[in-house]
């Protein structure tokens, strides 16, 4: 039997991976991985990893729910998760359409970037997006964010800012009310598999607002965060939260720095984002 | 395309990432393979007070705190490292002596590593777990370092190399690293000179000279403790089954069977031809276990050594069906260990056989007898242990067997083997090797079992610790706590703390605004007066009862209101709940909850305002229920009466007062709920219970404390309305929670368990037992009477409940709504509201009963609480009804001892010349065996096997010690009926009907009631309760 945080994380204040409270896993990747598509990415946290493409805007197809010609308002985001049957520990044989964890993830997922993307630019078309889960190791949606944005930045669809995501939870159950006097669980970031199986924890997703007025002038660095997405699945007391949500923001902005060192780093042409507006 | 290989080089940091595979076979038989990354990183401390380097690397958790160093800068040391030590012990180190590492005297500064303590955890669970607990404690200075998150110590394993050697390197890299580090942070100043040497523990031969070739100090942990002071007695507390192991080698044949491969077990249980089950054994007969499996009704028995395998009581094993030819019936006969196995020598291994010739002749003649004449006996399916899933191993107290020692008693430091006989009967003898053994003599000890070998007849194991001479008070309570897995330490100051800080002036608050009044009804106006035992300090409930208008009564039941004082898992709930139940032995109280609560500040007592939590029901004068009401309330009880007290003042005429009236209501309307309840069918069960009152000086017999309870009117009366109150809340908790509720359940008997006892009934008394229902069985049991023999009910009764199984703790979820039923007391839902300061289980439903109705707490947090998750409340309900269960046994196990002292002070005042004459009594055959009997001493409430030797034949007399008494057993002859139960015991060559002893099941004995002490051969300084049957009455 492993050890289990719980128990070690107080003795040595070390995660099972060696990691601090506050560090992230090492994120690495990569867009237009897949010319054949409008926009591609693939990204990894720590050992998940993921395989995005991106097609569309394109005209919509008849029929289709939302999309079609129907739709004058704006495009219609499509996300389909395909979490493959090598990507955990178990191998799965998955029979044709998609279980339950990764529905939830495409519903997730649409809800963020429908409501993410400049849609309105795009009237009568799909945008849809197709990730890909190669190897799954904690922070699944978190990772599925990122690799979206990437992709979506990728197939040059215009969004206000990148929007970022990361889990965050607690070291202990944290079930009962925190006790600020002695106060002995820590935030974890970025969490993995083994720890989200153990602890409880969200996953946050945060963007830049988009600057008006005054600060659109502003080259000012310190910007403000929107949280655009916000999921947890488990039971925490709600004197966490607040902790949580600092701790998972925070590396958000951490995620939005490296993901912007990827675009930059590539050789694709990214319009500047002052541009933009 | 782009490679999607991961890019290591761009990145800085990516050249610390390594990756971590294993394989892990899963529960059912699959393997999976693992990955895990590893961060490897410099900024893990070293721990040691010495070190200037890495406080200004030691990272800060979220803060803002650096943990404290922890290892000392002045570590001890022993004459062959004068510098002082860290101790880096390896896996093995652990697991042979943690005993060792858990002594006060010795073992401090310790680094565990994070490779050993994940190795630990993977090969004992237990062990690990004190193993955290110890680097958990300050005072011991254990320092967990995790090496394989440190660049410089992390050892990737080369190919072609094992695991163990692997980790055996990881170990020695961490010692050189640490001993470098060390020297590197004080070079240049004037710590350098204290550098302490890093000794690494192993008992791995290889391990140590691969250490001594790579210049890291390494002992193995015979010899580290052979260097310490005191190390005779460090010396005996290691694991023995491994050095024993070693130096056999291969000698010695093998005396029991080889387990079945797991995979071959489990196949064969899922196939149902095999059995899992927990190994019982037989309390009259160590050679007989039986296993209740859940294919069968019955149990399976399990007979001989042989058949048992190794097994010890409490394992969990798989068994295979024997064949039918050797099916046989439970025995007849009472086999004890002690007695059969008498002259075993420790030491001889050779000519050692698992079953001794003398035990297989016991054997025969019980086969014998079941294929004999078997109209009732018939042959019964017995099996054999063929693996074990779970050791249930624990500490076991016992005693020396002073026989064992040997002759050179005096020959100092020699090691050998002795046997330890544990105090629970059950549990063979233990092979003990020591330098102590003569000191050991006469003491209690504490042992435990390190292995049972194919090649050993007697399990191995290793001397813990000594709790004091035998017979001397400290030792035996001592004892009993630890055969009874009582917690009985002090409460840690993590504990005292969640107290509140007014301590004992503590006061409800004045003011009606402040928080603590919120949700609370004011019900100080109330006449209401708490009934208990004399001298009860932990008052847990108050009554009152008021005529309302209408002609009904109001009533109400007030408990203390500990849940405010005890907030979820906080650090004295968690203690609270492991510790399940507060502990009532005969001198001594082991409380749930620490003193200031539990006798004041909860505790309902009189003439002080008091935190309750209350039920009250609107009932007319016939005892129905019209309303029911439940509140958070504050009290003021009028007085606290004893059950004597009460009912002295309910009888007086003269006492007119509404306090008295209202007391008599509660009378009258209680004797209408009993009446219900029996009508109900509630059973009125018996158990066979003294008191013991030890406010008695020295003056007198001492016997006469020994008192059995009496049953007033006003016991009923409480008891009564703790029942009403238990029941009102449980179905109320179960409404508003019903899959998490908090129950208590009394399953419904399966009829064959009352089989014997109604065979015995016709037979004996030609009376009949209706098990069909708890209503028929009440009735049944009342037509149990013997004119001549008043006490028959009383004893039909004990036997009856021994037939039942035990109430217990679920959660509604757990069980179908049909279950919940309380078969004794004949109610459909139950559960245990009234006593919160000594059951945690009440505690627990106090909290859902809050959320239930509502209330908020001081600061809203009651309401969350009580909706648990169910995972969480089914190891609490475990755990509290094994709790329960040994606090009833340590209780009862009290009381008997306290007995035998008694009656060894009186013989000790009242003996005539050394010889001491007992005490006459009457007694009651409970259970006849072939070479015995049972028999229940009401008096004394104590039940003990009479043998043939203790059978006074017409015209012996009652002198004679217990040696002289033991000669006689050979000489006897006997004639025992199995059918009729009855037996006939004679002098060999006497059979004259005149010269014997005829004894039968359910008769009425004068017994001589003695404590005796055994002098010389093995049984030496044991003290037991001898009885003696004077002779028989109609």
């Amino acid at each position: 039997m492993p050890l289990d945080t719980s128990t070690t994380y107080p003795l040595t204040r070390l995660r099972l991976d060696g990691r601090r409270w506050n560090e992230l896993r090492l994120l690495q990747a990569q867009i237009s991985t897949n010319p054949a598509s409008s926009g591609s990415s693939y990204l990894a946290m720590g050992n998940t990893s993921i395989m995005c493409t991106v097609h569309g805007p394109a005209e919509g197809r008849r029929g289709e729910a939302g999309g079609g010609a129907g739709n004058a308002a704006g495009a219609v985001v499509e996300v389909d998760v395909n979490i493959a049957g090598f990507a955990s520990v178990d191998r799965k044989r998955r029979g044709g359409g998609s279980d339950k964890q990764s529905s939830r993830i495409a519903t997730t997922l649409k809800a963020a970037f429908q409501s993410h993307l400049h849609t309105y630019l795009y009237p009568h078309s799909t945008i849809s997006i197709h990730v890909s889960v190669l190897s799954a190791d904690g922070s699944l949606l978190a990772a599925a964010i990122n690799a979206c944005t990437l992709a979506l930045v990728d197939a040059g669809i215009p969004m206000p800012g990148l929007l970022c995501g990361c889990t965050a939870g607690m070291s202990g159950s944290a079930s009962t009310a925190r006790d600020p006097k002695n106060d002995e669980l820590d935030p974890l970031l970025d969490l993995s598999l083994p720890e989200e199986q153990e602890l409880p924890s969200l996953t946050v997703g945060t963007t830049t607002a988009i600057p008006v007025g005054e600060d659109a002038m502003d080259d000012d660095e310190d910007e403000t965060m929107k949280v655009s997405l916000l999921n947890m699945d488990a039971k925490v007391h709600y004197t966490y939260l607040e902790t949580m949500l600092a701790v998972g923001i925070d590396g958000c902005t951490q995620i939005r720095e490296i993901l912007e060192g990827v675009i930059k780093g590539s050789n694709k042409i990214v319009v500047p984002r002052s541009d933009i507006l | 395309m782009k490679s999607l290989r991961r890019d290591f080089s761009s990145n800085p940091q990516a050249a610390n990432v390594s990756s971590k595979v294993f394989v892990r076979s899963t529960k059912s038989g699959k393997v999976q393979k693992i990955v895990r990354e590893l961060y490897l990183r410099q900024d893990i401390p070293c721990s040691s007070k010495l070190c200037s380097i890495c406080p200004a690397t030691a990272p800060a958790d979220a803060n803002g705190n650096i943990a404290p160093f922890v290892l000392s800068d002045r570590p001890a040391g022993t004459a062959s490292f004068p510098r002082g030590h860290y101790l880096v012990p390896d896996t093995n180190a652990l697991l042979n002596g943690m005993d060792l590492f858990e002594q006060t005297g010795a073992f401090y500064d310790v680094i565990i590593l994070q490779t050993v303590l994940e190795e630990l955890k993977n090969q004992s669970l237990p062990l690990y777990n004190r193993l955290v607990a110890l680097i958990k404690t300050d005072e011991k200075r254990f320092y967990l370092f995790f090496n394989e998150f440190r660049l410089e110590t992390h050892v990737r394993r080369n190919p072609e190399e094992s695991i163990n050697d692997r980790n055996d390197r990881a170990v020695r890299t961490v010692a050189r690293w640490y001993d470098e580090h060390l020297r590197a942070a004080t070079r240049h100043t004037k710590r350098e000179k204290m550098v302490p040497s890093i000794v690494v523990i192993t008992d791995d031969k290889e391990n140590i000279r691969k250490a001594k070739e790579e210049n890291v100090t390494a002992l193995s942990l015979q010899n580290y403790v052979a260097g310490l002071e005191d190390s005779d007695r460090l010396l005996d507390m290691i694991n023995e089954s491994r050095e024993a192991k070693e130096t056999k080698g291969a000698r010695g044949e093998l005396f029991y069977p080889e387990y079945y491969s797991m995979s071959k077990m489990m196949t064969g249980v899922r196939a149902g031809t095999l059995h899992q089950g927990i190994f019982n054994v037989s309390p009259y007969n160590y050679l007989e276990g039986s296993v209740n499996v859940p294919a069968f009704g019955k149990p399976l028995l399990i007979l001989g050594r042989d058949n048992s395998n190794r097994a010890i009581a409490g394992d969990v094993v798989v068994i295979e069906v024997l064949p039918k030819d050797q099916w046989k019936s439970p025995s007849t006969k009472i086999v004890d260990e002690e007695a059969v196995t008498k002259n075993d020598n420790p030491d001889a291994e050779d000519n050692e056989e698992v079953v001794t010739e003398r035990e297989r002749k016991a054997l025969q003649e019980e086969v014998k007898k079941a294929h004999g004449k078997n109209s009732e006996g018939r042959p019964q399916p017995t099996a054999k242990v063929v693996g074990i899933i779970k050791r249930n191993w624990r500490q076991y107290v016992g005693h020396v067997d002073s026989g064992s020692t040997g002759t050179q008693v005096n020959s100092g430091r020699r090691q050998q083997n002795v046997f330890v006989l544990p105090m629970d009967k059950r549990v063979p003898k233990i092979r003990v090797r020591t330098r102590q053994g003569a000191e050991l003599v006469g003491q209690r000890i504490l042992v435990t079992i390190d292995a049972w070998d194919r090649d050993s007849r007697y399990p191995t194991g290793h001397f813990v610790r000594s709790l004091g001479e035998l017979e001397t008070k400290g030792a035996e309570t001592e004892a009993l706590l630890l055969e009874y897995d009582v917690q009985y330490k002090p409460f840690p100051k993590a504990v005292l703390d969640c107290l509140p800080s007014e301590g004992h002036g503590w006061k409800v608050p004045a003011s009606k605004d402040d928080i603590g009044w919120k949700g609370r009804r004011d019900l100080r106006d109330l006449l209401i007066c708490s009934i208990d035992p004399p001298g009860c300090q932990d008052i847990d409930d108050a009554l009152h009862a008021r005529p309302l208008p209408n002609g009904n009564f109001e009533v109400g039941v007030h408990i203390a209101d500990v849940s405010h004082f005890v907030k979820p898992n906080n650090p004295m709930d968690l203690e609270a709940s492991v510790r399940g139940t507060t502990v009532y032995l005969v001198d001594k109280r082991i409380d749930m909850l620490p003193m200031l609560l539990g006798t004041d500040l909860c505790s309902l007592k009189p003439h002080v305002e008091r935190y309750a939590f209350s039920v009250i029901w609107e009932v007319t004068p016939n005892a129905e229920i019209v309303s029911a009401d439940f509140t958070k309330s504050v009290i003021f009880s009028r007085e606290a009466f004893s059950y004597e007290q009460a009912q002295k003042r309910i009888d007086d005429p003269s006492q007119k007062d509404e306090l008295t009236q209202s007391m008599r209501t509660l009378l009258h309307l209680s004797k209408v709920l009993r009446q219900k309840r029996m009508d109900a069918g509630a059973l009125n069960l018996a158990s066979p219970e003294v008191r013991i009152e030890t406010d008695n000086d020295e003056v007198g017999d001492p016997l006469t404390d020994v008192k059995t309870k009496a049953m007033l009117a006003t016991n009923s009366l409480v008891e009564e309305f703790m029942l009403l109150a238990n029941i009102t809340v449980a179905s109320k908790i179960y409404s508003a929670f019903p899959q998490t509720a908090m129950l208590r359940r009394h399953a419904t008997p399966p009829p064959q368990n009352f089989e014997e006892l109604t065979n015995q009934l016709a037979k004996k008394r030609n009376l009949e037992l209706d098990v069909s229902s708890s209503k028929a069985l009440a009735d049944s049991l009342d037509h149990c009477v013997d004119e001549a023999n008043p006490f028959f009910n009383t004893l039909v009764r004990i036997l009856a409940t021994r037939c039942m199984t035990s109430a217990e703790y679920f959660c509604a979820g757990a069980h179908a709504e049909s279950e919940f039923r309380h078969y004794g007391l004949a109610s459909p839902i139950y559960t245990h509201f009234t006593s919160p300061i000594r059951r945690y289980a009440d505690l627990l439903v106090h909290r859902q009963l809050a959320s239930a109705i509502g209330y908020e707490g001081e600061d809203g947090r009651a309401v969350i609480e009580g909706v648990s998750t169910r995972n969480k409340l089914e190891d609490i309900c475990r755990n509290i009804n094994y709790r329960h269960r040994n606090a009833q046994f340590a209780g009862r196990a009290s009381i008997e001892y306290y007995v035998g002292q008694a009656l060894k002070a009186r013989s000790e005042k009242m003996s005539v010349g050394g010889v001491d004459s007992g005490i006459e009594e009457q007694g009651y055959v409970m259970r006849v065996f072939e070479n015995g009997v049972v028999v229940f001493v009401p008096r004394f409430g104590i039940e003990g096997v009479v043998r043939l030797e203790d059978f006074l034949l017409p015209g012996e007399s009652v002198g004679g010690s217990v040696e002289e008494r033991k000669t006689l057993a050979v000489r006897r002859e006997t004639d025992f009926d199995s059918e009729e139960y009855t037996l006939r015991v004679w002098e060999k060559g006497q059979a004259d009907p005149n010269r014997s002893v005829t004894v039968e099941l359910f008769q009425k004995v004068q017994v001589n009631v003695s404590s005796v002490k055994e002098e010389g051969g093995r049984g030496a300084g044991k003290r037991k309760v001898r009885i003696l049957i004077m002779g028989s009455e109609k």
